[in-house]
């Protein structure tokens, strides 16, 4: 008896967005169909991994993940160029979190600075990210976004409490915008539609439904991330079709698995390959869900994300 | 349809502060109303009222039925208090009804009450830690409940099968399940079983003005499944029930003359049955 | 295809005569369908019904047992696709190769890493699962030796015996006779001798596709030969192969109630660079991989995969719970706060992010109420003023914070005053009600 492959046809699909510019651009979403399943539709991107940098040093990052960086990591610039031309990025994801009250706490103008410099000394696409606090964020995104015009960036994140003034900064300067819920899918979708009705198309927006890290909830990103897919596939719902972001370094380099000495921790094995591991296979379970965009910190976990890569499309 | 009137409950904040002052002004007000709009029993929800429950439900029963001649429903977790209600109850207008059984063992003794005084039981078809996954696991549970109810010598003639409304913002997938158990339950008994749902909690946290909109289209659609009784605004239900012919017209198919409402009450079955995502602007999409 | 409890209803006698124990025969219905109670309950069903019910039950997905005892691993019996829609049932088992070519001294070598390999992880004990001998000598005797050593060295572990020649099949398996091995590489060509071959050891058969075709074939000559317990490879190794297969498989056996694939999957993740294999045992995880054969045991890597397992095989109509006691983050200080919450996850998880965003070292109390969360605990009589009184007692924490002062959710303010009643001098400060107020909450202080 020969078997008959069950395959399934879906009405959405997912919006295809491109960022950066010129050669150096790069492109990712545009399925039809359930991630990696070529067999039944159309894939015609790859995901991408964008490297993360930030601001400031990454003193609080721990060793496994600050060594790797240690020559540069002093120097935005020196940072991004080293991560685009020794590691061979895709995408470099800038992380302005010493901008936040509680840290540095940059001013606008600073983060202005770090920025033009990093644009100016590299070619590939750059996420702009700020630090997470909804009304320092507001301020520094909108001079970021000014000072990035027209490079086609990702500007992010965008959440409930500052959409407005971030994605009406994204429209102005022809970027994207990250549009970022907690963790659940009907917020999510409510961001959308209430991004969209600003005019910011909604076919420049990445959705980012809250990252969290393996043994750390990863089942709820995990689960809302099939779950969008499934409502742009299946329902065709045109709120939820954005191309779905992974932010796995942040979340994944603060858990105890990627710090805790082995000597305190025998049965856990070598802290160095336990971190790496921890946040390769975080990224992976996310690939398989759904992120088409991931931003990673370790060059060793993102080296083996893109071997998978390779295998998966 | 049976409603029980749902205002009477500790979540609202002037009830909550009559409770705490044993004002009954606002009480009875409240009980009258409902009892007015077309409440067939006043919903007394206490909450898990840890101190004084008893007195509290003693005074709740006897300040709502002094001005309203109806049943009540005993509504909290605290069974002691549970009793002291139902020894002060006037059973003249009704037998009380007790809120809720259910598979877990800690609520089992609720069907002792049931027995001895023999009052109306709502049977919550929940087990003890996690929520049941489909409208099978629902029935799965009612049957257990039921075969508990004759153990305790409950009829199952008192018993209200409560399939559990979840908020469709958080847990959208199970509106469309509560109304496949609602069907379910009915056929497991003969004469079918009663059924009831605490209908308001399908659009808790939702914005203000498509709340009564979720509740009155969601409230059709379960009465369309047979649902014998809802715990509920029976304002607002009456508000459904006038509104209960365009609803099955749109429901059919059919064209309506108020195009506004027309897409209403489409969009909102949509939602309800899992056809599109909620999101708070589900109706301007 | 599974029936309804309604459909169920149909076949029996109708009678609402109790002997099974419920109420009515719907209700008895309702609960076999669950399969949560036996048709044998019945005295007056037709042996007609018991046939078509017996055939109807059997899930999708036929339930096969590896190995036996306390680390006897259950697999199939899928219901669905994806997790979100009920909880994946059999958490996939994870074996680790040993080839009959290594020295005596390197099988003991990963027997004990295997048995070494249990932690305990959120009250579960995690391990390596099997050990797979393969035949790759092509030798006969060489098979069975290593077999003897691994029965020595992993005593109790179950495992899977990889060889295409049906004699040295035979020969390796005596030592796992009634131990619910699996015998793993039948093929069209060798198909019956080794399913006689596991018949007579009581144990299960794994299939060596090239193709889902060859596969449905295969399944179906081996049925044939007696042999129901089957786990099925259909060659597929590459990644991008093993989603395409493996979905196809499931959707097929769960949607389309296609017997002659309704059996466990084995997957082979074994690659050169070890972070690599843990990546793409990562996908037999996540997309229906009932086995997952691995080159390599390290306990980094064990921990990870363990680790994402359990995440996509928690049931997520219950809540995930964290342990109950007093969690501090950062370094807490005699003066630094102290908040509590309830142990839902998601809850501490936000809760405890929050607090961590403010960058003021704190103490968060997460009590016990069953996973769920503030407000629904609270309404439960979980979340009540007696019980977060007795629980910050008997936690010990007033020894911490001299100041005694207790921040509770801003959702059950209600509490403040009886639990500052029942914990006589403490203050009770009413917090945020949302997570994401406390960074600005603890500014304000």
């Amino acid at each position: 008896m020969a078997f008959t492959a069950p395959k399934e046809t879906y009405s959405g699909k997912v919006y295809s967005v491109t960022i950066g510019t010129g050669d150096s651009a790069v492109t990712f979403g545009g399925e039809n169909v359930l991630p990696f399943h070529a067999f039944e539709g159309i894939t015609p991107s790859r995901p991408v991994i964008a490297v993360e940098i930030q601001d400031v040093a990454p003193a609080d990052w721990p060793e496994t993940v600050r060594k790797p960086y240690e020559a540069v990591s002093n120097d935005p610039v020196a940072w991004a160029k080293f991560c685009q031309d020794e590691l061979k990025a895709r995408a470099v994801a800038l992380r302005l979190v010493g901008t936040h009250p509680d840290r540095e706490n940059r001013s606008p103008e600073d983060a202005v600075r770090t920025v033009r410099d990093v644009l100016a000394a590299i070619r590939v696409p750059l996420i702009i990210l700020g630090s997470n606090h909804a009304e320092k964020d507001s301020a520094v995104l909108i001079a970021v976004a000014e000072a990035a015009k027209d490079r086609n960036c990702i500007i992010g994140k965008a959440q409930e409490a500052n959409y407005k003034t971030i994605a009406a900064a994204a429209m102005a300067n022809n970027h994207k915008l990250i549009a970022m819920s907690e963790l659940d899918i009907n917020l999510s979708k409510q961001l959308n539609i209430l991004i969209s009705q600003m005019g910011f198309e909604k076919e420049r927006i990445i959705t980012d439904p809250m990252c969290s890290a393996l043994g750390y909830g990863l089942e709820y990103t995990y689960s809302v991330m099939e779950r969008i897919r499934l409502a742009a596939l299946t329902q065709n719902d045109t709120t939820m079709q954005q191309p779905l972001l992974g932010d796995v370094g942040m979340y994944v380099w603060k858990v105890k698995e990627t710090s805790a000495a082995e000597a305190d921790l025998p049965h856990w094995g070598a802290l160095e390959e336990r971190g790496i591991a921890w946040e390769a296979e975080t990224a992976s379970a996310l690939l398989i869900a759904g992120a088409e965009l991931l931003i990673m910190r370790h060059p060793r976990a993102i080296r083996a994300v893109e071997t998978l890569i390779d295998e998966l499309v | 349809m049976l409603i029980i009137g749902e205002k009477l409950s500790i979540i609202a904040k002037r009830v909550r502060e009559a409770m705490m002052k044993k004002d009954k002004g606002p009480i009875q007000e409240i009980a009258v109303r409902q009892w007015k709009e077309g409440s067939g029993i006043i919903d007394a929800n206490i909450g898990p009222a840890e101190d004084g429950g008893e007195e509290l439900m003693k005074w709740m029963v006897t300040t709502i039925q002094e001005v309203v001649p109806l049943p009540v429903c005993l509504d909290t977790t605290n069974a002691s208090a549970i009793e002291a209600g139902l020894q002060v109850h006037n059973n003249e207008w009704g037998s009380p009804l007790i809120n809720s059984t259910s598979n877990d063992p800690e609520r089992f003794p609720i069907l002792e009450l049931a027995a001895k005084y023999k009052c109306r039981v709502i049977g919550l078809t929940v087990g003890k830690g996690g929520l049941p996954a489909d409208a099978e696991e629902r029935a799965g549970i009612a049957a257990e409940i039921m075969a508990r109810a004759m153990e305790y010598g409950v009829p199952l003639e008192d018993i209200y099968l409560d399939p559990l409304v979840l908020q469709i913002a958080t847990s959208q997938d199970h509106a469309a399940k509560v109304i496949d158990a609602i069907k379910m339950f009915q056929e497991m008994n003969d004469p079918a079983m009663k059924t009831v749902v605490g209908l308001s909690n399908i659009s808790n946290g939702c914005p203000r003005h498509i709340r009564p909109i979720l509740n009155k289209y969601y409230f059709l659609m379960l009465m369309n499944a047979g649902l014998t009784s809802a715990i509920a605004d029976a304002h607002e239900m009456a508000e459904a029930l006038k509104e209960k012919q365009l609803f099955d017209d749109v429901l059919a198919g059919k064209q309506i003359d108020d195009a506004e409402k027309m897409k209403e009450i489409k969009k909102t079955i949509e939602v309800i049955m899992g056809n599109t995502l909620y999101a708070h602007s589900y109706l301007e999409m | 295809m599974a029936l309804s409890g309604v459909e169920i209803f149909k076949l029996l006698p109708k009678t609402n005569c109790k002997k099974c124990g419920y109420p009515t025969c719907l209700a008895f219905a309702m609960k076999l369908a669950q399969r949560q109670a036996s048709i044998d309950l019945c005295p007056d069903v037709s042996e007609e019904a018991k046939r078509v019910l017996g055939e109807a039950s059997a899930p999708p997905v036929r339930p096969v047992t590896f190995g036996v005892g306390d680390r006897a691993v259950k697999m199939g019996e899928e219901t669905v696709l994806f997790r979100h829609d009920k909880k994946f049932v059999n958490p996939c088992a994870f074996a680790v190769e040993i080839m009959d070519t290594l020295s005596e001294d390197d099988i003991a070598k990963i027997c004990w890493q295997v048995l070494e390999s249990e932690i305990d992880r959120v009250g579960q004990k995690l391990r390596i699962d099997a050990i797979m001998i393969s035949n790759v000598s092509g030798d006969a005797g060489r098979f069975e030796t290593a077999a003897k050593a691994v029965a020595a060295n992993a005593a109790g572990v179950p495992v899977i015996l990889s060889a295409t020649d049906p004699r040295a099949a035979e020969a390796a398996v005596k030592p796992f006779a009634d131990k619910k091995a699996v015998i793993y590489g039948a093929n069209a060509l060798n198909a019956e001798a080794m399913a006689a071959i596991a018949k007579a050891n009581k144990a299960s058969l794994g299939i060596a596709a090239t193709s889902l075709d060859e596969l449905a074939e295969l399944t179906e000559k081996i049925k044939g030969f007696g042999v129901e317990d089957i786990v099925m490879d259909s060659g597929a190794r590459k990644a991008k192969d093993i989603i395409e297969h493996n979905t196809l498989i499931r959707r097929a056996a769960i949607k389309k109630g296609v017997k002659s694939v309704g059996y466990p999957v084995i997957n082979f993740m074994q690659r050169q660079d070890s972070l690599l294999e843990g990546l793409v045992a990562s996908v037999g995880i996540a997309k229906y991989a009932s086995i997952i054969v691995m080159s390599s045991v390290e306990k980094w890597k064990s921990l990870a995969l363990f680790t994402l397992r359990q995440n996509i095989f928690t049931d997520p109509q219950v809540p995930m719970q964290v342990e109950q006691k007093i969690y501090n983050i950062g370094e807490p200080a005699a003066e630094s706060p102290l908040f509590i919450t309830t142990n839902f996850s998601l809850t501490y998880f936000i809760v405890s992010g929050e607090i961590e965003n403010s960058k003021v070292a704190s103490r968060l109390a997460v009590m016990d109420c069953e996973g769920l969360s503030v407000l629904t605990a609270w309404a439960a009589g979980k979340f009540t003023a007696s019980k977060i009184a007795q629980f910050i007692q008997e936690s010990g924490v007033e020894k911490d914070v001299p100041n005694k002062e207790l921040i509770i959710p801003g959702y059950v303010a209600i509490l403040s005053g009886s639990v500052e009643e029942k914990l006589p001098g403490w203050k009770i400060t009413v917090g945020p009600r949302e997570a994401n107020a406390i960074p600005a909450f603890l500014r304000a202080r």
